[in-house]
């Protein structure tokens, strides 16, 4: 079953939530600020999501006191983050650097590990996840929430909700992954942070009026996807052999395109499902692979490209859906531009704007590992999602699956399932 | 023009000159007059010639009775006062408590919990903003974990967790610095204001490190800031009776329990204003400790201002109207303080200053009593009479107060004023702080006097004179080892928040 999106989940199956605050060990210099680049401000209204669950046998000794300890060690290297956003007389938004710190929230769960991760519908891990956006008021709302949940059994959950206006998905990986070398106790070699140009390096500087960007109507201070339907959340896994290959011709099983052939077939159902106007043009976005980490490790460096095709989805072939998105056109420049201008006054939605979807398969979310063992399970989503949906692959706990969460409106998401069972993507 | 300031410069000058030749000459008046005696008494002799002085010698009969009768009487007379002077109470080292990165809260963060907690009362929120800004605290302030909550959670285990954490934390560095065996103490005071569980905070100690069974343990509580001062000098008494023996003083003020939780203004402000700290003090009266000890405990006064109501209310615990405890601080308290301070001077005043400050002080007396009642009374140049002060870090105002009153320099009052930036006020081991502060910069030599002054609820006024027995190398560690460079640092009448 799917779970609608709410504003400040921690409710349902997790009680006796405490907020407190984590912030740098080392006190800023009053005056710093951060700028956001056009592209951080055109992503302003979304929020990234990521849960990992450890188990019992990982998780049972760590305290919260030592959980929180580390985290200032993981925000000495990133104490921008901690700011507040404020704004310049001419409304651009920017970040006080002040040191005002992190949500750290702390949840108990009735249920172990075992019983949470036997539930098929794994978007029940947005439970894990606190969640608030930024705003009505800028100067007191965190930019990342952390949830600590404590299972039954000992086991331990980890939820981040990060807003993507600070850096992209793979940036809070690497702020995760820090985080779990602190909680290990490892000596981490930080780099020193770069307060050089955050900018990514786009080899296709051409492109204006992408269409991957939509501007919707002012949100003002209350950063908040303003959609007219309610979106709804399904997650589940997918083993490669057994239902990515047979979609796809076989040229030598190392070859296959498996984002691709994902979105792909997810692609087809839609256009099945929503057949006026069908989604011709979707949203594609990957790691750039000119990407220069750990030096400015948290910003936007994603590609987010779009493809256009120009023949009806629903009867294509998935090989003729992944042959077009070999033909991604990068529009980063100009979301860049649209993002920046007017003073950074108007409010833009990428995730959703067009049908969206998101390849983090390359990063292994599995070496995240505390006290040596990787967690059970991760799951990743996006908050503030557009009208045409979302669809987020990423690796699963084994190398040959991949779980796939997607964001689609309520009333589209039975009958996409149906498809989607008629594909052999889920059970029947 | 360049003539007029010339005048001015020149009699200042020399009114310079004639206020040390005063000086000198009241300060060392018996040497003056001793000079001229023994001018006198020479002459006299060389006049006299030898064989004079054999003459007048040997004229004296000298009787074996009446020998040995001046003798005893003299060993006698010297025995008495050797035996009733009182013991030198020494000050072996002490330790303060550094709070750890983690439990740092910096403005924005207390501003942001205070919105969030007090909603609904956007004034209260506006008040406590303002104190904030006009503190003269920093950003490296701490507060225990369970203040970092929202809203706060003060259970009386965490208050017991923070008694622990840093008490335990400033007592084990303590008897690493010393040296000291905890089978080998003898007596322990310990005090805490607004904390005093069953069983006492002294008997946590005793548990903890295993001391021993006839130890002299006190625990002190409701004393308020002043606490710290009232424990030496109950120290001092007790190692007046108890021959041989030694004293640990731990003074702290224990933050959680006492967070007001409501939203009366006046009762807000000691929110903004008290911090985490503690301290641990070895004092000792062994003749073996007195190579090592850092300090000679010199004088100390205590003065109580309790008998006036006004005095007695300023600074008093109540319930507001919606039943949460916290702690009112009347208006007057600038003013109350300054006459408390007054009081203690009177009495300190002449144990410490120099004859010529005490003459002046005097004459200006009379003058102000017999001749004209209208003239400024003379404040006494207490920086003759010490080269270190510690004042109690209360809050901006009482240093501001204090510096203005005793006429003192913006250097004399760095050492408070520091230690309210980075610790905030730590209540009754903020002195220590002070003093550490002091000796982290190298300043404290061999000889110098240190005044340490205390205020407190009731009203009560405390000082401690300290003398430097040894210079004091800048330590290596301690509560200002890895900031000290970083200081001082210049503190702005108002911070923009």
């Amino acid at each position: 079953m799917g779970r609608s999106q709410e504003q400040g989940q921690g409710q349902g199956p997790i009680h006796s939530i405490r907020l407190s605050t984590v912030g740098a060990a080392r006190p800023t210099e009053t005056g710093t600020t951060h700028e956001p680049t056009g592209l951080d401000l055109a992503m302003k209204l979304h929020y990234l999501k990521a849960a990992y669950i450890y188990s019992p046998e990982t998780a049972r000794d760590l305290t919260v006191r030592h959980m929180k300890d580390s985290m200032f060690m993981l925000f000495d290297q990133i104490a921008w983050t901690t700011g507040r956003f404020s704004r310049r007389d001419s409304g651009r938004p920017y970040i006080k650097c002040n040191d005002s710190g992190t949500r750290f929230v702390e949840g108990q769960c009735n249920l172990t590990v075992e019983e949470w991760l036997s539930q098929p519908d794994r978007s029940v891990d947005e439970f894990l996840v606190y969640h608030q956006p930024i705003g009505p008021e800028l100067a007191i709302s965190p930019l990342i929430y952390v949830q600590l949940t404590r299972f039954k059994c000992g086991g331990l959950g980890l939820g981040l909700s990060w807003a993507n206006i600070i850096g992209d998905s793979f940036s809070l990986f690497y702020a995760f992954n820090f985080w779990t070398k602190a909680i290990t106790g490892e000596t981490i070699h930080a780099p020193p942070p770069s307060r050089g140009d955050r900018r990514f390096q786009s080899p296709n500087p051409t492109v204006k009026d992408p269409v991957s960007v939509k501007q919707v109507d002012p949100v003002g201070d209350l950063w908040v996807t303003p959609n007219n339907k309610k979106m709804a959340t399904y997650c589940f896994n997918l083993s490669v052999a057994d239902q990515i290959s047979p979609h796809f011709p076989v040229n030598g099983i190392n070859s296959i395109p498996v984002f691709e052939i994902i979105a792909g077939i997810i692609w087809k159902c839609v256009a099945k499902v929503r057949a006026e106007p069908e989604p011709v043009t979707v949203t594609i976005i990957k790691k750039d692979p000119n990407d220069l980490k750990p030096n400015n490790a948290i910003r936007n460096s994603q590609v987010i490209s779009s493809v256009q095709v120009d023949f009806p989805v629903a009867e294509a072939t998935v090989e003729e859906l992944v042959r077009s998105m070999g033909e991604a056109k990068d529009e980063r420049f100009g979301i860049e531009e649209i993002g920046g201008s007017c003073d950074g006054n108007l409010d833009f939605v990428v995730y959703g704007a067009k049908l969206t979807f998101v390849d983090l398969s390359g990063e292994d979310l599995y070496e995240a590992r505390v006290m040596g063992k990787s967690p059970d399970s991760v799951y990743c989503n996006v908050e503030g999602v557009g009208e045409e949906g979302l669809v987020v692959v990423y690796a699963a706990a084994k190398s040959e699956e991949r779980g796939v969460t997607v964001t689609l409106p309520e009333g589209e998401m039975e009958m996409v399932k149906l498809e989607f069972k008629k594909c052999g993507l889920i059970a029947p | 023009m360049p003539q007029a300031p010339m005048p001015e410069l020149t009699s200042s000058v020399k009114l310079k000159y004639v206020k040390l030749g005063y000086q000198y000459l009241v300060n060392h008046f018996l040497s003056f007059l001793l000079i001229p005696i023994m001018a006198i008494g020479a002459v006299e002799l060389l006049r006299m010639g030898p064989e004079e002085i054999l003459n007048v010698w040997n004229s004296l009969e000298f009787d074996l009775v009446q020998v040995l009768c001046t003798s005893f009487f003299v060993i006698f007379i010297s025995t008495v006062y050797f035996m009733s002077k009182p013991r030198t109470i020494y000050l072996v080292d002490y330790s303060c408590y550094k709070p750890p990165v983690t439990c740092r809260v910096p403005f924005a963060t207390f501003m942001e919990h205070s919105r969030l907690i007090l909603k609904d009362k956007p004034k209260s929120v506006e008040f406590q903003m303002r104190i904030l800004e006009r503190s003269g605290l920093g950003e490296e302030t701490s507060l225990p974990p369970a203040i970092h909550y929202i809203p706060p959670t003060p259970t009386m285990d965490a208050a017991r967790s923070e008694a622990q954490l840093v008490i335990f934390t400033a007592m084990d560095d303590l008897f690493k610095k010393t040296g000291l065996k905890p089978k080998d103490v003898d007596i322990l005071i310990v005090n805490c204001s607004l904390f005093s569980p069953t069983p006492s905070l002294s008997a946590m100690v005793i548990n903890k490190y295993k001391l021993r069974s006839n130890i002299k343990s006190v625990n002190l509580s409701g004393m308020g800031c002043s606490a710290g001062l009232i424990s030496v000098d109950l120290a001092r008494d007790l190692l007046q009776v108890h021959p041989n023996s030694n004293a640990i003083i731990v003074s702290t003020e224990i933050i959680t329990p006492n967070y007001y939780q409501g939203n009366e203004r006046a009762m807000l402000l000691p929110n903004c204003l008290f911090r985490m700290g503690a301290a641990a003090i070895l004092m000792s009266n062994r003749r073996s400790d007195r190579w090592r000890a850092k300090y000679k405990l010199s004088h100390l006064v205590r003065t109580h201002r309790g008998a006036d109501d006004k005095s007695f209310y300023c600074v008093y615990e109540q319930e507001d109207k919606e039943g949460h405890v916290g702690i009112n601080l009347s208006k007057d308290l600038m003013a109350i303080a300054g006459e408390a301070l007054k009081a203690n001077i009177t009495t300190i005043g002449p144990l410490v200053l120099p004859a010529s400050e005490q003459l002046l002080f005097l004459l200006s007396l009379i003058g102000r009593k017999i001749f004209n009642p209208k003239l400024k009374p003379y404040i006494p140049d207490f920086k003759l009479a010490f080269e270190h002060f510690c004042i109690h870090a209360g809050g901006r105002a009482v240093i501001d107060e204090l510096q203005k009153n005793l006429q003192l320099s913006g250097e004399h009052v760095e050492a408070s004023r520091m230690t309210l930036h980075r610790f905030g006020n730590t209540s009754s081991s903020s002195l220590w702080y002070e003093l550490s502060y002091i000796e982290s910069k190298g300043r404290m030599r061999r000889g110098d006097r240190v005044w340490q002054i205390a205020f407190g609820s009731g009203f009560k006024c405390n000082s401690a004179v300290w003398k430097c027995n040894r210079t004091i190398k800048t330590p290596k560690d301690g509560p200002w080892s890895d900031c000290i460079d970083r200081y001082p640092v210049f503190i702005p009448e108002v911070v923009k928040l």
